[in-house]
């Protein structure tokens, strides 16, 4: 009864507890925001640094990402594999799936990674996801280049279409620091994580339409199709150029998504972000 | 004008039990301070009821033995922790000299250590290019800032990052432990930087164990000893 009793009051204390985790949070990604410079310059960086005693350099990205595409459209040679609207279907659908991939599994590990920063400067914790960010983004733009490129060796015009995919493609940068400071929260506080996802990201390749087409089939490929986040992802970026179509669904599926997965980063940053240097 | 205040400071974080698979006697971060239980919890009282106000002018020494707590209040007053009662208030802009190589980037060039070195520290491009040669000349590295960081000697890397380190004007300096870095003469000349920033800043909070140095460069001592004010001289 007390119990019942106290509910208004508990609901009147997490309020003022939830609002000023979201200002903590929204102070935090501001600063890092004027900090700019500095996650760019460190993100160049770190991609010069992972090819710098390379011949090819960063261009290594295209090369592998023309290895995986042009590897999946001949071993899945169907009667689809010689259209070109198939090969379109990998490309796109490897260009997205390569990005999420990368996004998460490197997230799970980044405090763990920025510990000494963390530690030892006063940076806001932000600076790190946009870090990481900018590395995956400027890492897609590599495979964005083979992807067009791809695209219009398949016959696709550049046309108005495309516009309606850099929308998907808009969103799907607009979820990554969200991606990156939910990830980067769960491996803090749950370090086998970062085994756990990279497997499951491995796995779940299989359970996306990145390079199986999605027909209507029943079982475990409807599930796969219709329950899979990521699937709405995919077809953002990738319908209006295959289809022509405008991805309305799945654009607002992903928008929600977008919205519930940054106000889940928000609460984390704002709650925990200055517990972080004592769980590294 | 530059002020310290602070107030009853205290800092009690929860040693968090990771969630992992591991066996329960691995699963504890590896953290110091004094461990004590609250409730099924365990904590680190890591700072309690510290309490002591410092003015411009001032030179505050922190000794006390290993554990003690002076790292953790010197990163509590540079805001790395977040104090979990009490209160503390600081007018002034706030340095700290704790881990100079950090940040340093091996693959880089000595020049653009810099760069990042600024960046890091919250200096404008124009600040970076201003305080640019004032470092190379300072750490006479020559020829070899543009060759990458990984190519210098131990004693060039540490004359780069004292030098990087150093380019402050501080109102407000935290050290932890007096900085030297390099060989005879640039010890000398390191020696000199340190001295002109202790007379250069507002207030400076020096962790050392050693004793001399407290007398030579503070004029007041603060004791910890388990998170505790022993004593304030």
């Amino acid at each position: 009864m007390a119990a019942k009793d106290n509910a208004p009051e508990q609901r009147i204390a997490i309020l003022p507890a939830m609002i000023a985790a979201l200002n903590g949070a929204f102070d935090d990604i501001s600063k890092a925001m004027r900090l700019h410079r500095v996650w760019i310059a460190l993100a160049h960086e770190d991609i010069g640094d992972q090819h710098r005693r390379t011949t090819l350099g960063p261009l290594w990205m295209l090369v592998n990402y023309f290895a995986f595409v042009g590897t999946f459209a001949f071993v899945f040679v169907t009667k689809d594999a010689s259209n070109p609207s198939y090969i379109a279907y990998v490309a796109i659908g490897m260009l997205v799936w390569f990005y999420l991939t990368e996004t998460i599994t490197m997230s799970v590990s980044l405090f763990q990674r920025e510990a000494s920063f963390i530690q030892g400067t006063t940076l806001p914790l932000f600076v790190y996801v946009m870090r990481l960010t900018m590395q995956c983004i400027i890492r897609a733009g590599y495979s964005l280049a083979g992807c067009v490129l791809i695209l219009l060796l398949g016959g696709y015009g550049i046309n108005t279409n495309w516009l309606l995919s850099l929308v998907g493609l808009l969103l799907l940068i607009l979820a990554t620091p969200a991606f990156v400071v939910v990830f980067a929260f769960l491996g803090a506080f749950f370090p086998d994580s970062e085994f756990i996802v990279g497997n499951l990201m491995r796995v779940g390749m299989f359970f996306t339409p990145v390079f199986w087409v999605y027909s209507g089939q029943e079982g475990i490929q409807e599930y796969a199709y219709n329950w899979n986040p990521f699937t709405y992802f995919l077809e953002g970026v990738r319908e209006p150029i295959t289809t022509g179509i405008f991805p309305g669904h799945a654009l607002a599926v992903t928008g929600y998504f977008c919205l519930g997965l940054w106000a889940i980063a928000l609460l984390l940053l704002g709650l925990y972000r200055k517990r972080i240097v004592f769980l590294i | 004008m530059t002020s310290i205040t602070l107030n009853n400071v205290s800092l009690v974080y929860r040693l968090f039990e990771k969630l992992t698979l591991s066996a329960p006697g691995r699963r504890r971060s590896a953290l110091g301070g004094n461990i004590a239980k609250s409730g099924t919890k365990q904590v680190v009282q890591a700072l309690d009821g510290v309490s002591f106000e410092l003015k411009a002018g001032d030179r505050l020494g922190l000794v006390g033995p290993n554990g003690a707590g002076k790292t953790t209040l010197l990163k509590v007053l540079y805001g790395i922790y977040q104090p979990s009662g009490g209160t503390i208030s600081i007018t002034g802009k706030v340095d700290a000299l704790f881990n100079i190589h950090i940040g340093f980037r091996p693959e880089a060039t000595g020049r653009r250590n810099i760069v990042l070195r600024g960046l890091i520290s919250g200096w404008t491009a124009a600040e970076i290019e201003e305080k640019m040669e004032e470092i190379i000349d300072f750490s006479e590295l020559g020829d070899f800032i543009d060759l990458p960081f990984k190519a210098y000697s131990q004693g060039m890397a540490a004359r780069l990052a004292f030098a990087a380190a150093t380019t402050l004007e501080p109102e407000i300096l935290l050290m932890d432990e007096w900085i030297g870095a390099g060989d005879a003469s640039f010890q000398e000349k390191a020696k000199r930087r340190m001295d002109e920033l202790a007379e250069k800043a507002g207030i400076i909070v020096l962790a050392s164990h050693d004793d001399a140095l407290i007398q030579r460069v503070c004029t007041k001592k603060l004791t910890l000893r388990a998170g505790r004010v022993e004593s304030l001289a």
